[in-house]
């Protein structure tokens, strides 16, 4: 290839690459500016930062959002492993069918599918609150954990498993004492993502959050709408820091295999 | 018999999807279809009053307006990711795994914050209208915000990520021969590019479309910050009837409506691919 076109695909990828990340970093910049208003930029201070300490509605939002992410991880993790590890032992069809419905929550769009479960938990008059919001998370969460560990699992070297059965092992034991172990690695990182996607949800826990439990980003929308605080920049740049730390800890475990 | 054995352990998983999906979603399409009292209670009494309440020119252009978003979107997406998703499958080793990480990274970014940016770019005392200001380029502040760009922008920005995975799985993947070929055959660049590197990434493109155009039809909160409430669309227009009007039949026909719209797609995109093994979805 020749400089010149070299140079060109250098110049437009930089560019894309500085637009893409202008407007987080200056998210992050104003975060740590004096002035409430970004209309100049005073000084360096924490201040925003030690607010965020001392509100109360805040702290609360961010519970339940831990509560809500921590749940939808371990039920998603349970639900999408054992799917994966089902769709070995069912015939082709069904496992089809199960990937497809893998990808239905993924392919609708997260108002429609809000709406649709808040009309339906409603009508059975749920009450709205923790385990609608893990319910209606988990929903979106099972896919990656599925995704994540089907892959895995199709790199077992089968002999392994032949062996087993040979040396009359029972299902649940082979599943147990080989299949499980082999796959912790993906089980954790898949796991990891589903608490970083459920920790960063706005559409569905709008609809599925009831009177007391207003989760972090569903209280941040509402900060945003009212107007430009610099502390809403350093809550979003805190929860970046949250969300980059979890998903490098998830990668750990992924490289370990 | 046997088989229905083999596939028990199963009947939980199919349970679960049928409770959380398939059942609510039925129940959205019987709502569609009942009427309510003037006090919002639900009344069962069979109308197709809501669908023809679509064709109100109101709601008909709230409609066009969020098939034009969507589609928009997808194009522009399209027009600067392909250039990326090409460059970067180019690249060196090293530096193609420093650019893949790049364009993956934003899908960690809480999407509040990637909105949010952009009021802080574009806002009347923003980033770019004090830079501007302060080089005495305009003298009173560029009204960039609240406009349909402004959530054209805010949604292809949060969007372009899966246009760009899309297009490079397929400009990854394909036959270096070919292009080998077709070089010493006489063709030139451009020549190349568009016989040969074009239509064999049209599956990465229609995929691409795809995973841009679902999401951008229901991203409510984008219009909702950086339209300020001026432009309404679909996604705007089904949350205030759930959560203000409480309109709840109405909500359920559009969201019907909205779920047409996907499917619609879904069957272009499976017609496009239907012959090509490569496919995403």
């Amino acid at each position: 290839m020749n400089t010149k076109a070299k140079r060109f695909r250098t110049l437009y990828l930089s560019l894309f690459f500085v637009m893409l990340y202008i407007p987080v970093l200056s998210v992050i910049m104003y975060s740590f500016n004096k002035s409430p208003s970004t209309a100049q930029w005073t000084g360096f201070t924490l201040d925003w930062y030690k607010e965020l300490f001392s509100d109360r509605v805040i702290a609360d939002a961010f519970k339940i959002s831990i509560q809500v992410a921590v749940l939808t991880s371990l039920l998603s993790a349970i639900i999408g492993t054992a799917t994966a590890i089902i769709s070995i032992y069912v015939t082709e069809k069904m496992e089809k069918t199960l990937n497809g419905l893998m990808l239905l929550p993924l392919l609708v769009p997260e108002i429609a599918l809000g709406v649709s479960l808040l009309l339906f938990f409603s009508a059975l008059k749920m009450p709205f609150g923790i385990t609608t919001l893990v319910l209606s998370h988990s929903l979106f969460c099972v896919p990656y954990v599925y995704i994540m560990v089907q892959l895995r699992l199709k790199e077992i070297d089968i002999s392994i498993i032949e062996a087993a059965k040979d040396l009359g092992a029972a299902r649940w034991q082979i599943i147990k004492t080989i299949i499980i172990p082999l796959v912790l690695p993906s089980i954790i990182t898949a796991s990891l993502l589903a608490l970083a996607i459920s920790l960063d949800d706005v559409v569905i826990s709008t609809y599925m959050a009831g009177a007391t439990s207003t989760t972090l980003p569903v209280h941040i929308f509402s900060m945003m709408r009212v107007g430009v605080t610099p502390k809403i920049n350093a809550l979003c740049t805190l929860i970046l820091v949250g969300t980059f730390f979890i998903i490098g800890f998830s990668q750990i475990f992924n490289k370990k295999k | 018999m046997k088989k229905f054995k083999q596939n028990a352990p199963a009947i939980p998983i199919l349970v679960w999807f049928g409770l959380l999906v398939g059942i609510p979603l039925i129940f959205v399409l019987v709502l569609s279809f009942l009427s309510r009292d003037s006090l919002g209670n639900i009344v069962v009494e069979f109308t197709l009053d809501n669908y023809k309440r679509i064709f109100d020119p109101i709601y008909l252009k709230v409609f066009f307006n969020s098939f034009l978003l969507a589609t928009l979107t997808a194009l522009i997406t399209l027009l600067i990711g392909y250039p990326v998703a090409y460059f970067t499958a180019k690249l060196e080793t090293k530096k193609k795994a420093l650019a893949i990480l790049l364009i993956i990274l934003p899908f960690w970014i809480s999407s509040l914050l990637r909105t949010y940016g952009w009021i802080i770019l574009l806002g009347n005392r923003g980033l770019i209208n004090n830079i501007l200001l302060n080089l005495h380029i305009i003298d009173k502040p560029l009204g960039m915000m609240y406009k349909f760009g402004t959530i054209l922008t805010g949604t292809a920005y949060m969007l372009i990520p899966f246009m760009i995975i899309a297009i490079y799985n397929s400009v990854d993947k394909l036959d270096k021969s070919l292009l080998e070929a077709s070089y010493d055959l006489g063709a030139g660049k451009w020549k190349t590019f568009f016989s040969i590197t074009l239509p064999l990434t049209i599956p990465g493109i229609a995929g691409g479309f795809t995973l841009v155009f679902i999401p951008a039809l229901g991203l409510y909160f984008i219009s909702d910050l950086l339209g300020g409430g001026k432009n309404i669309f679909l996604g705007n227009l089904i949350n205030s009837m759930v959560t203000k009007g409480r309109n709840r039949p109405l909500a359920a026909a559009f969201s019907v409506g909205m779920i047409v719209m996907v499917l619609i797609v879904l069957f272009i995109y499976n017609r496009i691919t239907r012959n090509n093994k490569e496919r995403l979805l």
